[in-house]
Parts: C-alpha cells; structure tokens; sequence
C-alpha cells in the first residue's frame, strides 16, 4: 500500500486509508487530493487557546481563518457543509477544515463556545474521527468553572500527545515547513494605533484590518477594537504559556517544558476569552471598561448573520452606547469582512454625520454670541 | 368572548376576565375529561397565575427541573411555551408587530425573539429571576441573562457537562450537577422568602412520570399508538406541570383509554395501514397544513423524539442527583453524534417508514446536526427528511417549499 511522508524520519507512517478514515459514511463524497505537508499543523478555529499548549507536542498551531477556500474555487462533490442558517463564519471554516483534513493527516481543535461552532465540530469529529477535538468553553468564570476547563484543557494535550509522540517531536517548536514560525494566529492589527475620541468598533473574527482601514480612509479614526481576532486577544493567547503562565522561549526543547499549570492557564483563558457567548454581566462589565478606557465618540458593531451571542451582544453594547450619548450604528457582515459595496455606503454616511458633528461643533459655525456667551442667564 | 389580551393585566376586570376564561376551558376538560384538555387547563391557569400582582416569575430554560420551583408552590415561565401560546392568539398579530420593531436580530431563534418581544411589551409578566441550563442551546442562556440584566434580578445557569458519545455520563459529573440544583434550590428560598417541600414534589413528579414511562414504553413496543404531533403538543404543555399534583393526576390520565382517546393514531378503513413517521425537534406548533398532508397521505408521526423525558422516577431521598441524570442524559444533549446514535436506535426500534427532522428557525442547536443525524439515518438505510420552518410560523413561502418537499418524502415512501 502507498505511503505518504516517506523518508521523513520526524512524522509517523501514514498510509493512504488513514487519511480518508471511515468515520461516518457521508454520501456522495469524493476524496480531496492529499497535500503533502510534512510538518503536523493544528488548525483551530475559534481563537480561544493557549497556543503554546499545542506547540508543546510538537505540533504548529494555525488559525484556520487564514486558510479559508478561495471564493469561487470549485466544490468539491458531497463536500461537508452545514445549515445556511449559521453564521458564515462557521460555515466558511465547515469548508476550509474539510479540505485540510482531507488532504493530510494534520488535525483540528474546535473550541465549542457557541451552539454552531460545537455543531461544526460534531459534524468534523464524525467525518474525521480521532482527528478533531472539540474543548467544552464555559460561558462563566469562577473555579468550579476553571477547574473543569482545566481538566478539558490537560485532556486535550494528552490527545495531542498521543497523536503526535514525543520521539516524533522536532525540538524548538520550529517546523519545517512554517520556516521558523512556531504558530500562525490572527494577525490582525491596527492600521492606525488607537486613539481617543473615534469609533470603537466590535466584531467577530476579522481576517484582515480591511474594516479599520475602511474607517480611517473616511477620515475617522479608530479608538478600539473588540473582537476575538483583535490585537489585544491573539497577542496575549499567543504569550500565554503553557508551563507557568509566561511565554515559553521558541528555542526551548519541547522535552524541557514542564507540566502545565491547566489551572493557571484556564483561569488566564477565561479572563483573556471575554467574548459575546460569555455571561452577559461579566461581558457588559468587561465592555464598559473597555469603552471607559478607549473613550470613543461613536461605536460601530459588525455583527455577523446568525450569530445568537453576536445578536444579544448587540443589544448589550447599544445599551451601553445610549448611556453613554454615543452613536451607534450596527451592520450586518459576513465573512471575510467585504468592506466594498452597501457595508461601506452605510459606514461611510454614519462616519460623514459624524465627522459633520465634529465640523458643527469644532468650526464654530454661528459664533459664540449665538450659543449664548452673551445672553442672560434668564435668556440663555 | 375574551382573548389572551384581556387575561394578562393586573386589573381587577383582569382578574374576573381571568376566572370566566378558566371556567370555560375547564368546562371544556370536563367534557372530554381527557389528560390533554385537563394539561390545557391546568397549564394555563398556572400560568395565568404569574400576571397576578406580586407573583414569583422565575423564567427558565425548557429542561429545567421544576420540581425545584413546584417544591416551593412556584409556577415556571418558559419562554419557549409563553411565546407558543402567545401566537397562537389573539395576541399573535401585536407580538409579532413588537418582535418586528425590536431591536433583537431576526435571524435568532423565534421562541426567544418573541418570549423577549412579549415582556418587553407587557404580553407576558416579567421575571424575578432566571434561571438556566446549558442544555439545549446557548441562545435561550443569552435570552435569559440579558433579560436578568435588563430588569435587575438573579441569573443562575445550571452548568451540564456533555454527556459521552456511548455509555453513561460518570456519577461525579452527575453529582457536580447535582450539587449545583441544590445550592439553586437553596437561592430560590432565600429569594422569595418561602419553605420548600421538595420530597412533595418529587413525590408527585414521580407519580407523573411513572405513567409516562409506561405510556411511552407501551409505544416503544408497539403496543400502543398514538399521534406523536399532538403528544408533543401535549406534553409540551405539562412541562409547566412536573412535581404539582394537577401534573401527577393529568399524566396518569394518560393509563386510560378514556383519558388518551383524543391522541390516539387513527385506524384506516379496511385494515390498511398507516406509514409510520418519527418526527425530530419540535413542530410547527400552528401550522397545520403539514400535518394535514400526512394524514391525507395515510401517514402518521408515531413518535417526537422531545416525548423522551422524564420516562425514569427520582430516588426521593437523592432528589438532586436524579434530576440532575435528567439533565445529564437528555436525547437532545450531547454531541451530534449521540443524537444520532439514539435516533437510529429509535427509528429502528419503531420500525418507521422515515424521519423528519424539523430545521426550527434560527436554532442553531437542531439545525447543526442534521448533517450527522442526516448521514447516519442514510448509512441506515432509513429515509430521512429535513424540512426549514418556523415553529412559531402560519403559512408563508418557507412553510410552502417545505409542504412541497413533505409530499414528495410521502410519494417517496
């Protein structure tokens, strides 16, 4: 029988009928082609992980929002997908895990934080047995709560580990085929560093900064982004160290890493993942500090079609805004972000009122006399 | 003739209006003297109950164990079965008018749009807490907390671990969600300030589902056949009923023949038989062309797979670990592929002629199995339909396409 990876002394035999394993028999299915990676990538999808976890059984963790399929690239024949009543983000990586699981024997974690996003992973478990993993995400914090993710969090590793033995481990975390990158996360930043006094937007993932770009190229700055892809979430899962709670060094032995503090490392991935599926009080919370600190005028929420926490969410944050006097204006987005077409007229005319506001008010249109510095307190 | 508008308030015209509405409905189950018009009345005047002034309105999710409220003589609001009930009346044209002005997206589940619609817009009585579970879904979690945020009161959610794909869940996972309903049981005392009886209401919980299980197990082995639409329906109802003794007396109505006659499969002239269809998820709770097609058809749902609950009795000395087994060994709970497993299981052990799994709107929860449920049911070899629709909804082009699709599933049988 035809092996693949051969000659590859760092990675396991694989033969060919592991790579399509029988799982569930979905009907009407073609194989994909199998793509030869050499290095055993873990995609995950939601960006909910402490990425040093994986990279410590040797393995590269990589986001799988970058890999999504190109738009209009030919479906493949009883390719899996799911209700298009999901939002297109579970949708698109439904799609772009299919094709990568089929093609290697590289495996995925799915985080379950939300109903559909734990469908997707059912629905992948079942067509790639042994190779996806789906971790429980508690909605609340709190050590009952920590101490089970913990538990979730070690069991996850030991799947790692099993899949991927130690021997078989390249040391430095480093992979062939990554050059010297240890993980791919997000790597979305701000075109533009934050600042005070413009629009705080909220989202879900976001591939790129194309809906930062877009507010700043209609002259308004960005005073903060909250998303589960935003600089301030995939930096610190990126830092968060699998044995003590700081970023292990890249050039450290995978052997040499200690046991991990999973207590540690869940109560820092409670407190790091605060996004819309979590406790409503805890997210309203974790919200009005970030507003009190970015200090916007206006906020702008990017919410995705069916997504439930992202709809509940939306209203929260529009609460929020009314008791602060701040614009708020929601739009309906998929996934990519496609900040071309009706998206951006409707930017564009709630950044022009806004920017119109700005000019009213810094200009000085009418004079001072007219708003009153002259009149009498009865007047005025 | 009053309607449902006339019955929420608090007034004291409210409250007559209330008694007359009741009187007539319970006329009515006197007539039939049958388990399903007595479930209507006895659902609905405890409901009715909750607008009273100064009422304890827990609103919980629909597998909570309500013995714990029932223990402290509190009647549960669900959301699910307020916003069913509400349009299917008069009151349907101004909550759906309220759903569509506010602010909550339209993609979301259309249980809790309207249930938010409706107690946002007085239609029903808004809560004194809520409290969830992690079964079934995360959207009705989200519904309930925001609306313990928005009117000031406590949120608790009963945390379930998912239950293996085979076997049985672990007795220390039992026991962590057991450990949880007692300190929620304990909360709720606090709460309100009353003493509860939890052995009462376990007792007559009991009681009702011992003749559930045995009317379910009569239908498991064939041997009894009745309409799984309107058990669902039924049944539905009397999850506002676990642990009261109108529940324990409404559900043993169920061992007569008397008592189930309005619910029972009908029999074809000329000993022709019936295809026998197992319905998954809910239903379309006022839609009845579907059902008017597959009876037209000479088909009948012989079996919903939501009837499978509380088919075992609670050890009354460990209340809290039985209901929490409840929690944990739901059907519905679980990854998709225990749901299918089960679901084969069921079809297999029925016999039916096909599947229908009902694609409830924005849930994402049903909706995202099917692929499995779907591929499992074909590897079976057992004929498998899923059909999008509103549970909530009346006609409409979605409903339409899903006719259509129905009729050809029927010819196809």
């Amino acid at each position: 029988m035809a092996t693949f990876f051969e000659g590859m002394d760092h990675h396991p035999k694989t033969e060919v009928s592991d790579l399509n394993p029988p799982g569930l028999a979905f009907p009407g299915r073609e194989p994909y082609p199998v793509r030869d990676f050499p290095m055993a990538n873990c995609y995950y999808t939601c960006n909910l992980l402490p990425t040093d976890l994986i990279i410590q059984t040797g393995h590269v963790p990589r986001w799988l929002g970058n890999h999504l399929r190109r738009p209009g690239a030919p479906a493949r024949r009883g390719a899996l997908s799911i209700h298009p009543m999901t939002c297109p983000y579970v949708t698109k990586l439904v799609a772009a895990a299919d094709e990568l699981l089929a093609g290697s024997d590289d495996c995925l974690v799915v985080p379950g934080g939300c109903d559909a996003a734990r469908r997707m992973g059912d629905l992948l478990a079942a067509a790639y047995p042994d190779r996806v993993f789906v971790l429980p995400m508690p909605r609340s914090s709190g050590l009952e709560v920590a101490k089970t993710l913990a538990v979730d969090l070690a069991r996850f590793e030991d799947w790692l580990r099993t899949r991927r033995p130690a021997e078989t481990a390249p040391t430095g975390g480093t992979s062939p085929d990554a050059g010297n990158a240890t993980q791919e996360p997000p790597d979305l930043d701000y075109p533009v560093p934050p600042r005070p006094g413009g629009v705080f937007v909220v989202a879900g993932p976001l591939t790129d900064d194309s809906l930062l770009r877009l507010i700043d190229r209609l002259g308004v700055h960005v005073s903060g982004l909250e998303s589960c892809t935003s600089p301030g979430r995939w930096r610190r899962l990126a830092a968060l160290g699998g044995a003590s709670g700081g970023a292990r060094s890249k050039d450290a032995p995978v052997a040499a890493a200690a046991t991990p503090d999973y207590e540690a490392l869940a109560v820092a991935l409670l407190e790091i993942g605060m996004c819309p599926r979590r406790s409503t009080i805890a997210r309203r919370d974790h919200l009005a500090r970030r507003l009190d600190e970015s200090r916007p005028t206006s906020i702008i929420y990017a919410r995705q079609s069916f997504c439930d926490p992202g709809a509940y969410d939306s209203l929260l944050i529009a609460a929020l805004a009314e008791e602060r006097g701040l614009r708020y204006l929601e739009i309906e987005v998929d996934f990519p972000f496609d900040a071309n077409g009706p998206l951006r007229t409707r930017v564009e005319a709630f950044l022009e009122a806004e920017t119109l506001d700005d000019d009213l008010l810094g200009d000085d249109l009418f004079g001072d006399e007219l708003f009153g510095d002259d009149l009498s307190e009865e007047e005025a | 003739m009053p309607g449902m508008a006339d019955v929420t308030g608090d007034s004291l015209s409210a409250s007559l209006i209330r008694t007359a509405f009741l009187a007539q409905t319970r006329w009515k189950a006197m007539q039939s003297r049958t388990a399903r018009r007595y479930m209507e009345l006895h659902a609905l005047s405890a409901s009715l109950d909750l607008f009273k002034p100064g009422a304890v309105v827990p609103w919980v999710s629909y597998l909570f164990p309500t013995e714990l409220l029932t223990s402290y003589k509190i009647t549960p609001m669900i959301p699910e079965i307020g916003s069913a009930t509400l349009t299917g009346s008069d009151l349907r044209g101004p909550v759906e008018a309220a759903a569509a002005r506010a602010p909550l997206a339209r993609d979301v589940c259309s249980y809790h749009r309207i249930a938010l619609a409706a107690v946002e817009n007085d239609m029903l009585p808004v809560p004194t807490m809520c409290l969830g579970t992690t079964p079934l879904c995360l959207g009705k979690e989200c519904l309930l907390e925001t609306l313990a945020v928005r009117h000031n009161v406590p949120f608790r959610e009963i945390r379930v671990p998912l239950p293996p794909d085979e076997g049985e869940t672990a007795p220390e996972v039992i026991a962590d969600v057991a450990e949880q309903l007692r300190v929620l049981h304990e909360d709720i005392g606090r709460w309100t300030g009353r003493r509860p009886d939890l052995q009462k209401a376990i007792r007559l919980s009991n009681r009702a589902s011992a003749a559930w299980g045995n009317i379910m197990s009569e239908r498991l082995a064939g041997r009894l056949e009745m309409d799984g639409r309107l058990t669902f329906a039924t049944v539905f109802l009397g999850q506002l009923l676990w642990g009261t003794e109108e529940g324990a007396k409404d559900f043993e109505r169920l061992l007569s023949e008397r008592g189930r006659r309005d619910l029972m499969v009908p029999v074809l002239d000329g000993g022709r038989r019936l295809k026998r269809l197992l319905w998954l998820h809910t239903v379309p709770h006022h839609d009845k062309e579907i059902f008017d097609l597959i009876r037209d058809r000479d088909a009948v749902v012989i079996f919903e797979e939501m009837g499978q609950m509380h088919l075992e009795t609670v050890d009354p000395n460990e209340p809290f670990f039985g209901l929490a087994k409840r929690l944990t060994d739901n059907v519905l709970w679980g990854t998709s592929t225990r749901r299918a497993r089960l679901d084969v299981a069921l079809a297999k052990q029925l016999r039916v002629d096909g599947v229908v799994h009902f694609n409830h709107w924005g849930c994402r929860h049903g909706l995202g199995s099917v692929p499995v449920v779907r591929a499992a049911f074909s590897e079976a070899g057992i004929p498998f339909l899923a059909i999008d629709g509103d549970a909530l909804g009346r006609g409409g082009a979605e409903q339409e396409k899903s006719r259509q699709a129905m009729e050809s599933f029927l010819e196809l049988l």
